[in-house]
């Protein structure tokens, strides 16, 4: 009777739940789990004369980290996230409150506004940029055909171009969280501390911002990670001068042929992003708006 | 039941998508390997389509392309693919040396490259590959110097002027680590394989000054920086200052007096090839002197093919940029494979290049 009841609830219990989470756990264990094991042990081995992979345990890639030019360039990474991350907020912000706010159907036209640049490749994007900041560029040339400069100047290739280029790359995800925070607003509230007294500016920064802390928290968790590593950003626009940690990992897998000593620079990287999302939970962010 | 039924179909279709995977993969890579492929990994912007979509009309071989920008990119792709995922390879000096002391490569059927005559002698039997055993020589190249005459008043002789102060944020170099610090060993009359930590203490010293100078790194397409104007001044491939003079009348081609940096790259069929016939066909073909001139005309490099530069003529012979000197190439360095502390310590100095 016993073993009847427990083939039953086999067959009701086990064997969906095989079927159906079944695919999925293998998909990640087979495509996340053993890639990122696979970087780990990597990271501790060593390289020969002809760049083939040693397996043989040493600490040499994680010495090398702490080199003073490496420990500059994560500086410049953490300083150029930092004041894309600055920006976006900058940015988003109004503009998301603007979405969220209008009630017509110009609220699908300005999300679609937000959503339409990305069903083009960031790359090709990115080059577009190049082509229009140039010194025979669009902007020099309608600044100097309304004689507001009489030289072309040079926007390019600056640490500035790159956090540019990052702003324009990553806002999307800065405005899609805050979107969904600001939405999520009870208008009552605001009309309550408008019948109380406070001033706008004061409502902003009692009511609005702390009730909508959390959208700013992910849209920032969401831009910061990405803009460490967004090498391409930094070489086309930054042409080299103002390299972040993807491009030092980039150079290792590539030209430099040590993936040793990539692995080590991405496992890393993979250390930062998790204690910038610890620091994230702790702060009461919510895991599941940050879409993972 | 509906739903037990429903899980059902969902179970039998999982299976079939997996299975048709597999199979459909299967009969993908055993079903089309019969001598009428040929893969082929060679650098961007070097070989033109037209030419090997006329190899693929003229023999009936289906060419599949892939590409690299860098010797390093191929050796680590090489390495990383299973044995003949890639037949042929178009590897540098160097890097051909590399690959025939870790015996990667297949020796070539002397016999079947018929136009290996078509070659200058000066380019046959390099020290690389003694009696080219491994490889046949394609098209190389000087680093060279790119002057907007329009933009800059400096006289410009060598490597060493583009270190000068007047510069900064004029030049746009290769990203490239052993042709910016090999150019920067011969400015101060060292070679580009040095090794003495002395001397690269030296060399760092001078390397560090060229940062405030360099606008832009870019070995994909330098030409382009310079006929926009962000650029008057680069240390780039010979061929993208002869396509950026043809744009820009202005831009002159320098050949650095320190002796510049040389190279010659090479085809090379890799060990597991799958169609060693097709393989030496192709690499003949690219021997033709009327391959050889379609070539050119699309990446104008040094040409080796004695019977392509006869039939060019002046527009190839008198062009500076495209023909470099025979002095100039005779002066010049290859790079060498060199150990790996040095080049820990070349790495390391373009690191701090380039941050």
């Amino acid at each position: 009777m016993s073993k009847k009841y427990s083939k039953h609830q086999w067959k009701a219990n086990v064997l969906p739940a095989i079927v159906t989470v079944g695919p999925v756990t293998v998909m990640l264990v087979l495509l996340v789990a053993v890639p990122l094991l696979y970087v780990a042990v990597m990271s501790f081995c060593t390289t020969d004369n002809y760049y083939n992979v040693v397996f043989r345990f040493s600490l040499e890639n994680y010495k090398k980290l702490m080199n003073p030019d490496y420990l500059r360039i994560y500086a410049q990474s953490i300083i150029i996230a930092f004041m894309t991350t600055v920006i976006c907020i900058l940015i988003g912000y109004p503009f998301s409150y603007m979405i969220a706010r209008t009630k017509s159907r110009k609220k699908q036209l300005l999300y679609m506004l937000v959503i339409i640049p990305f069903w083009t490749n960031s790359l090709i994007r990115i080059y577009g940029w190049r082509t229009f900041l140039g010194t025979n560029g669009w902007l020099n040339s309608a600044l100097q055909a309304i004689h507001l400069t009489k030289e072309p100047l040079n926007f390019l290739y600056k640490q500035g171009t790159t956090v540019l280029g990052m702003v324009y790359c990553l806002i999307p995800f800065m405005i899609l969280p805050l979107y969904t925070a600001i939405e999520k607003l009870d208008g009552n509230l605001l009309e309550a501390s408008a019948d109380l007294g406070a001033r706008p500016v004061s409502t902003f920064f009692e009511v609005i911002l702390p009730l909508t802390s959390s959208g700013i928290f992910s849209g920032s968790i969401m831009v910061f990670i990405p803009c460490l590593g967004y090498f391409f950003v930094a070489n086309i626009l930054g042409g080299g001068n103002s390299d972040v940690i993807g491009n030092l990992i980039e150079r290792q897998f590539k030209s430099g042929n040590n993936w040793p000593l990539g692995a080590a620079l991405s496992i890393i990287l993979i250390i930062v992003t998790l204690i910038l999302v610890r620091i994230y939970q702790r702060l009461g962010g919510d895991m599941d708006s940050l879409g993972v | 039941m509906k739903r037990k039924l429903l899980s059902f179909i969902m179970c039998v279709a999982l299976v079939m998508t997996a299975l048709t995977g597999c199979g459909g993969s299967d009969s993908s890579s055993g079903g089309k390997q019969d001598k009428g492929e040929l893969n082929i990994f060679i650098w961007t912007e070097y070989v033109p389509d037209s030419v090997i979509k006329q190899f693929e009309e003229k023999t009936g071989i289906k060419c599949n392309v892939s590409t690299y920008s860098s010797n390093e990119d191929m050796l680590s792709k090489v390495k990383s693919e299973s044995e003949g995922t890639y037949d042929i390879v178009l590897p540098s000096d160097y890097m051909l040396q590399l690959m025939i002391e870790q015996g990667m490569l297949e020796e070539l059927d002397k016999d079947a490259l018929t136009n290996l005559s078509n070659i200058n002698e000066v380019y046959l039997n390099p020290s690389y590959d003694p009696g080219n055993t491994y490889s046949a020589p394609y098209q190389g190249g000087v680093v060279a110097i790119a002057v907007n005459t329009k933009k800059v008043d400096k006289d410009i002789t060598g490597y060493a002027d583009l270190f000068d102060p007047s510069l900064a944020g004029q030049l746009v170099v290769l990203d490239d680590y052993r042709a910016i610090i090999g150019m920067t060993e011969r400015s101060l009359g060292y070679s580009m394989n040095e090794t003495d930590p002395d001397k690269l203490a030296e060399v760092e010293e001078k390397l560090l000054t060229l940062k405030d100078n360099v606008c832009l790194y870019d070995s994909d397409s330098p030409k382009s920086a310079l006929i926009s104007g962000d650029a008057s001044v680069g240390a780039i491939w010979s061929a993208e200052i002869a396509l950026a003079m043809e744009e820009v009348p202005d831009i002159k081609v320098v050949y650095p007096k320190e002796g510049a940096y040389v190279f010659m790259d090479n085809w090379a069929v890799l060990k597991g090839c799958q169609n060693f016939e097709g393989a030496m066909e192709f690499i003949n073909f690219m021997l033709e002197p009327e391959t050889a001139q379609a070539v050119s005309e699309e990446f104008p490099y040094l040409c080796p093919n004695q019977a392509a530069v006869e039939t060019m003529g002046s527009d190839y012979s008198d062009n500076a940029a495209k023909n470099p000197p025979a002095e100039v190439i005779s002066s010049g360095e290859n790079v060498k494979n060199l150990d790996n502390d040095t080049l820990e310590i070349y790495n390391e100095m373009w690191t701090k290049l380039k941050q």
